[in-house]
């Protein structure tokens, strides 16, 4: 069996058996939020890494599939799974509205562009009071499944891990099914040279936008599993802080690989938990750490790895 | 109609402010190509401290501002120094992610040394001009003019002075530049140092007429990106024009429609001129 495949079935096998290992159950608890947010990451990754455009408008997407999800449920009364699908389908109208505009300018006007709409989605959430309930949010958005003491109890917290975990598995399968494809070359190249893509008779605008929905469409599904999990939800999590997370998700991973993304999602998750003795300090540390990284490993964890790994084997 | 009149001027003032900031980033955007995203911080920066000698210190308000300058243009070299020299050579994402990174660490300094409490700038420009029904508080005059002369000085520093003309040199052909025997070495310095000394001016007077609190020079960085794209990225103009365009939209939009969406008009007419003009309203197509 190639190298790659064992590899794959290592980290699989870890993360199947992970809620065994932990005893503590918050960690239990950050890692199902982990896992969704390895969903964040791999569409983020698709727009900034194989694209090349950095998009920070990921988390009002996230917002906008939560926010759908549950009021979908509230107000037509439809099936949390249904909702739960629905979800990704609604958040991208709203992207094909916002990237249509954002991708008529390049590079960092666009991320200034998308950073400017999760600000508008921020604010809609949090002053659109008869849909929304502003800042207070929405309370008691209910679980996948039967309810409690059904066969699989979605209120178990391994339960709703293994959920996720799955989900999470099929989101970066499909995301390797798309780098790979036709369309993922296309995107590979309109990071490299787009001029050069447009010059041989590609519309590149059409598969930057492709790139975008999809994209927002992992942060709408990421965002109604959220919602399902946490069972309440407010604008606060749905701001370009947010965002932010996502980008450095897959910056300090490695950009442009599908593992990276997971690595950093875990990171992002698990990161500033770890850095709580640091008290006020925290945002200082955590800044000065995306600083170092981005210097002096500007490729994220995977790229140093297999620098190490091909250094290693030259010998 | 005097009520129109009455929301341009207070749209006037925080224009100027708007164009202080983006000028601030189009000067370094055009030298680096680095969107500068911890700049509203950096201002913010620059307010706290003014607040914190005036207030606490007890410094006379000119003698802080003076100050606040002064340390914010060293804070400017030594973030250009630190952060974005070491990925000048790579991809530009990285340099926008370490602009990033700079954004929370001094957002972090900033709650750090000042407190999470929100502070107005203490001044003694009480008075209120009235001009046929309309308004005019002493203090926005003040700032409107400020920012006029600050704007002035910027432009003539860069179209008539030499290290102006180097500046100008290096943003359009850097290799060009170097040819020519200027110090490339050098110019980011005096960029960053001009750059943040605007920040911190456009700092002071958001302190001044309005309030500092965390998270206030994020939105203010996204304001002064907005006045780039609107106004045509590299164009002292056109930050100017975009600049009073987008803070009289938001001052009608406050007074006339809603002053909680207020942001989201001013970004509405940001994304339509991007649809309509992508090059913006000064910009070359």
């Amino acid at each position: 069996m190639p190298r790659k495949q064992i590899f794959l079935l290592i980290a699989l096998a870890a993360f199947i058996a992970l809620p065994q290992l932990i005893s503590v159950k918050y960690y239990l608890h950050l890692s199902i939020l982990a896992l969704i947010w390895v969903i964040m990451a791999q569409g983020q990754n698709l727009i900034q890494g194989y694209t090349g455009y950095v998009s920070i408008v990921q988390a009002g997407f996230m917002g906008i599939g939560a926010y759908s999800t549950a009021l979908m449920g509230s107000h037509f009364g439809l099936p949390v799974t249904l909702t739960i699908i629905l979800a990704p389908l609604v958040t991208a109208v709203f992207a094909l509205a916002t990237g249509y505009p954002s991708l008529r300018v390049k590079g960092h006007c666009f991320a200034i562009v998308t950073l400017a709409f999760n600000m508008v989605i921020f604010i809609v959430l949090l002053n659109f009071t008869a849909l929304t309930n502003g800042e207070a949010g929405i309370t008691g958005i209910p679980k996948p499944g039967y309810g409690r003491g059904a066969w699989i109890d979605f209120h178990d917290r391994q339960v709703y891990y293994y959920f996720v975990l799955i989900v999470a598995v099929a989101m970066t399968a499909l995301a390797a099914l798309i780098v790979r494809s036709r369309i993922g070359q296309i995107l590979l190249a309109i990071r490299q040279n787009e001029d050069l893509v447009a010059s041989v008779g590609v519309a590149s605008w059409k598969y930057k936008l492709f790139a975008f929905v999809v994209s927002a469409m992992f942060a709408g599904l990421a965002g109604a599993l959220y919602a399902h999990y946490q069972s309440f939800i407010n604008p606060e999590i749905f701001s370009v802080a947010q965002s932010l997370d996502a980008i450095l998700a897959v910056i300090i991973g490695g950009s442009g690989t599908l593992t990276g993304p997971v690595i950093g999602a875990f990171i992002v998750v698990f990161l500033p938990e770890y850095l709580r003795f640091a008290d006020s300090f925290r945002l200082i540390l955590y800044g000065l750490i995306l600083v170092l990284a981005t210097i002096f490993m500007p490729r994220g964890i995977v790229g140093l790895a297999r620098d190490i790994a091909s250094r290693l084997g030259a010998r | 109609m005097t009520e129109i009149l009455q929301q341009i001027i207070n749209g006037i003032a925080i224009g100027g402010v708007y164009v202080l900031i983006a000028l601030g980033l189009t000067i370094v955007f055009g030298i680096l190509g680095i969107a500068h995203f911890a700049h509203g911080s950096v201002s913010m920066f620059g307010g706290y401290l003014t607040f914190f000698l005036v207030a606490q210190q007890g410094y006379p308000l000119i003698l802080a501002i003076l100050v606040a300058l002064v340390v914010g243009m060293v804070l400017g070299v030594l973030i250009e120094l630190l952060a974005y020299r070491p990925v000048r050579n790579a991809n530009h994402i990285n340099a926008f992610i370490v602009a990033l990174g700079l954004t929370m660490m001094v957002e972090g300094i900033n709650l750090q040394f000042f407190g999470a409490e929100q502070v107005v700038i203490p001044t003694d420009a009480g008075r209120v001009f009235s001009i046929g029904g309309v308004t005019l508080p002493e203090l926005r005059l003040y700032v409107i003019l400020a920012a006029a002369a600050l704007i002035l000085a910027m432009t003539i520093f860069v179209e008539k002075t030499k290290t102006g003309q180097a500046i100008r040199a290096v943003a359009e052909n850097r290799d060009a530049a170097i040819l020519m025997g200027i110090n490339v070495q050098m110019i980011p310095l005096i960029v960053f140092a001009i750059s943040t000394a605007l920040g911190v001016a456009a700092g002071v007077m958001v302190g001044s007429l309005f309030a500092i609190a965390p998270g206030v020079g994020e939105g203010l960085v996204v304001k002064g990106f907005a006045v780039l794209i609107l106004g045509g990225l590299g164009s002292i103009p056109g930050a100017v024009v975009g600049g009073i365009v987008l803070g009289v939209t938001e001052a009608l939009a406050a007074g006339f429609i809603s002053s909680a969406y207020k942001d989201v008009i001013a970004f509405v007419v940001m994304i339509a001129v991007l649809l309509l003009r992508p090059q913006g309203l000064m910009g070359r197509a």
